[in-house]
């Protein structure tokens, strides 16, 4: 009975302090404080902090600065414009057109950045008012943008695996290698979208592009090679076993930091504004985990995460039942929270849950992923949607409405990553060295 | 309760929950006459904030710093030892430094949508405020008594992180009294001693502190301007 009790009070409190916007790290910690005064006889407030102290002075944790900090830098620097321009020569081959631009532009960007803000912005940027002076219909080109904005959530390096990786305590490069393959399925997905517009619906189509010798084109795309170099490093040496995941990411920041200033972007105020803009992010994220951090401790004390586990246990689903009745559950939590706070909000609960089933830890991280990617840009609170609101002064409505073809296409994509799973385990057993951090 | 003994002849909680709610109520119905007071202050509490932030920014350095120098000593064959224990306690300076400029800038995040719903602003901003500024009062509150407590009982790192002997008498200078500062000198050997916990923590309890006192200061700005001063640069 008391685990009923529990589980009411637990929730009434919760959404009271998140409905009435008290910010979602504190939130937390007030829950957090509720429960351990309610349901236990320990000093809460200890208890509390020694947890906090833990979690956040925690080495795996310092990959999650790092990696924001290296999308800030290239966030900061010319890389929009060349990055059109260095991908368009070769986009306009595909049927469909520079439209494609967004879906590798969004690729290579989530490859060094691990927000899907970030990457939206950098991408549309430049690619929006291109797009639309060469005539393409303007619900492809933000429709597309807000589907493969997410994509940077997903390809190495991703916060949100972070996150997970160390609520779950699992591997980061694991889970980043794990990201690599379903990454690129889901933007495969995307441009097989923009394909289809093309044969679709002819009327739409834009004008041919000028022609350009061989020459021209890799002139143009000179500024990206750069990038993917980066790219390259940073992902393979934790492949290859050189570097932990927090290692990678210092070489990435001093790689961007050299990118930088071989561009002639980088001076005194790019510099403290992405240190500064990195710092503020960074903050943000600890302050939920430490609300997070204390959550699960204070559940754990009731009982809580074990007799949901035992009871899903004992309804005897199947594991796919089990996913797709957490995929609802994600799907509509995604649309008050951002993934990182539904992913630590849930993970004391879940975790022990999908152990039970015997799910793979590591698949499951992905599958959040791709769930919490379809957050991002649903309404009423996707992200994406906010920033894109802010970039193209259109409703959230006609916004969100553009984005419905990509949302199913994530759904695809979870229907996929549950036939093979294959695709995100495959790849993580092949990594060479010991793998950990 | 036994967390919360007097001071100055008051229980802790007054001086904690009791006053600023009060500090609150007051700027509520005395605008007029408390405006004027606080502004100054604002304007001091405003240049700390930015102040704690570029600290969280210099620790955030610190850590990239930390990171390629154990690289380069692992390639190089030299020994680094406890280079995982600091970078964690950078991450902790950064993380808790940087809490209170980060809220001032609108980078915490919250679940706005009742917040934008018109009518429910007036109220509901101010009662958000309240609820996360008891919370982080609290945090705070624990945070320091956690502190002490690890000097009292000289809890040490579990790693292998050392630091000079002589840091830790100057950061222990400021809690013992001036007349004793030179005979504590004079004890200080030039060794190398396990990192005493409570030398980290102090970015926990200085970040929680500013923390609690950022939020009650919100309080008062959106109750005599009655509107919330913190604007979120663009979603990022």
């Amino acid at each position: 009975m008391t685990e009923i009790y529990a589980t009411i009070i637990f929730l009434f409190v919760l959404f009271a302090l998140l409905g009435s916007s008290v910010w979602i790290g504190l939130a937390l910690m007030g829950v957090a404080w509720v429960g351990m005064e309610l349901f236990t006889t320990r000093p809460a407030g200890d208890a509390m902090i020694t947890t906090i102290w833990t979690s956040s002075s925690s080495w795996t944790l310092t990959a999650l600065p790092l990696f924001i900090w290296m999308g800030e830098i290239l966030h900061r620097t010319r890389l929009s414009e060349d990055m059109f321009r260095g991908l368009a020569p070769w986009m306009k081959f595909l049927p469909g057109g520079l439209l494609h631009t967004n879906i590798a532009g969004c690729t290579i960007f989530a490859a060094v950045s691990g927000s899907s803000a970030a990457t939206l912005t950098t991408v549309g940027k430049m690619s929006i008012p291109e797009l639309r002076s060469r005539g393409y219909p303007e619900y492809m080109i933000i429709g597309t943008l807000a589907g493969a904005a997410t994509l940077g959530l997903m390809i190495p390096p991703s916060l949100t695996l972070i996150v997970y990786g160390v609520s779950i305590n699992e591997s980061i490069t694991k889970l980043f290698i794990a990201g690599i393959l379903p990454g690129l399925v889901l933007a495969g997905l995307f441009m097989t979208y923009i394909i289809a517009w093309h044969f679709v619906r002819p009327s739409e189509r834009a004008a041919a592009e000028p022609k350009m010798s061989l020459g021209a084109m890799l002139n143009e795309s000179r500024f990206l090679v750069p990038v993917l170099c980066l790219v390259f490093v940073v992902i393979g040496s934790m492949y290859f076993g050189w570097a932990t995941a927090t290692e990678a990411a210092a070489v990435g920041v001093v790689g961007a930091l050299v990118l930088a200033a071989t561009q002639g972007s980088l001076n005194f105020k790019t510099f403290s504004m992405s240190l500064m803009g990195a710092t503020r992010t960074s903050a943000m994220i600890a302050l939920i985990l430490m609300g997070a951090a204390f959550l699960s401790l204070s559940m754990g004390f009731t009982g809580l995460p074990r007799a949901l586990a035992a009871w899903i246990d004992g309804m005897d689903l199947s594991p796919i039942t089990l996913i797709a009745a957490l995929t609802v559950f994600y799907i509509i939590l995604g649309m008050f929270l951002d993934g990182i706070s539904s992913v630590v909000l849930t993970m004391a609960i879940v975790e022990p849950m999908v152990r039970q089933a015997g799910i793979d830890v590591i698949w499951f991280g992905i599958f959040i992923v791709v769930v919490v990617e379809m957050a991002q840009v649903t309404p009423p609170i996707g992200f994406n949607l906010f920033v894109l609101q802010g970039m193209t002064r259109h409703e959230i409505s006609y916004i969100s409405k553009t984005a419905i073809p990509m949302v199913g296409l994530m759904l695809l994509m979870v229907v996929i990553l549950v036939a093979f799973p294959g695709l995100a385990t495959w790849l993580p057993e092949t990594v060479r060295g010991p793998g950990s951090g | 309760m036994r967390d919360f003994e007097p001071f100055l002849g008051l229980p802790l909680w007054v001086w904690l929950f009791v006053m600023p709610s009060a500090l609150a109520v007051g700027c509520h119905f005395a605008k007029a006459r408390l405006g004027p007071v606080l502004r100054p202050v604002w304007r001091i509490l405003d240049s700390i904030y930015v102040a704690s932030g570029v600290v969280a920014a210099c620790f955030m350095v610190t850590i990239l710093l930390l990171i390629v120098a154990q690289m380069i000593a692992r390639w190089s064959g030299v020994s680094f030892p406890g280079s995982t224990e600091f970078a964690g306690y950078a991450m902790a300076c950064t993380s808790f430094f940087a809490l209170a400029h980060a809220l001032t800038r609108g980078a915490h995040i919250r679940v706005s949508v009742f917040l934008n719903m018109g009518t429910a602003k007036r109220w509901l901003d101010p009662f958000a405020l309240f609820m996360s500024a008891i919370t982080a009062t609290y945090f705070a509150r624990y945070a320091i008594k956690t502190n002490i407590f690890s000097e009292l009982l000289n809890d040490r790192t579990q790693g292998q992180d050392q630091v000079p002997e002589w840091l830790v008498t100057v950061l222990s200078l400021p809690a013992n009294a001036p007349g004793n500062w030179a005979e504590m000198w004079a004890n200080t050997g030039d060794d190398w001693v396990f990192t005493p916990i409570w030398i980290p923590q102090l970015a926990m309890s200085v970040g929680a502190i500013l923390l609690a006192v950022c939020l009650w200061d919100m309080l008062t700005r959106t109750l005599i301007d009655g509107g919330n001063p913190i604007r979120g640069e663009s979603v990022e």
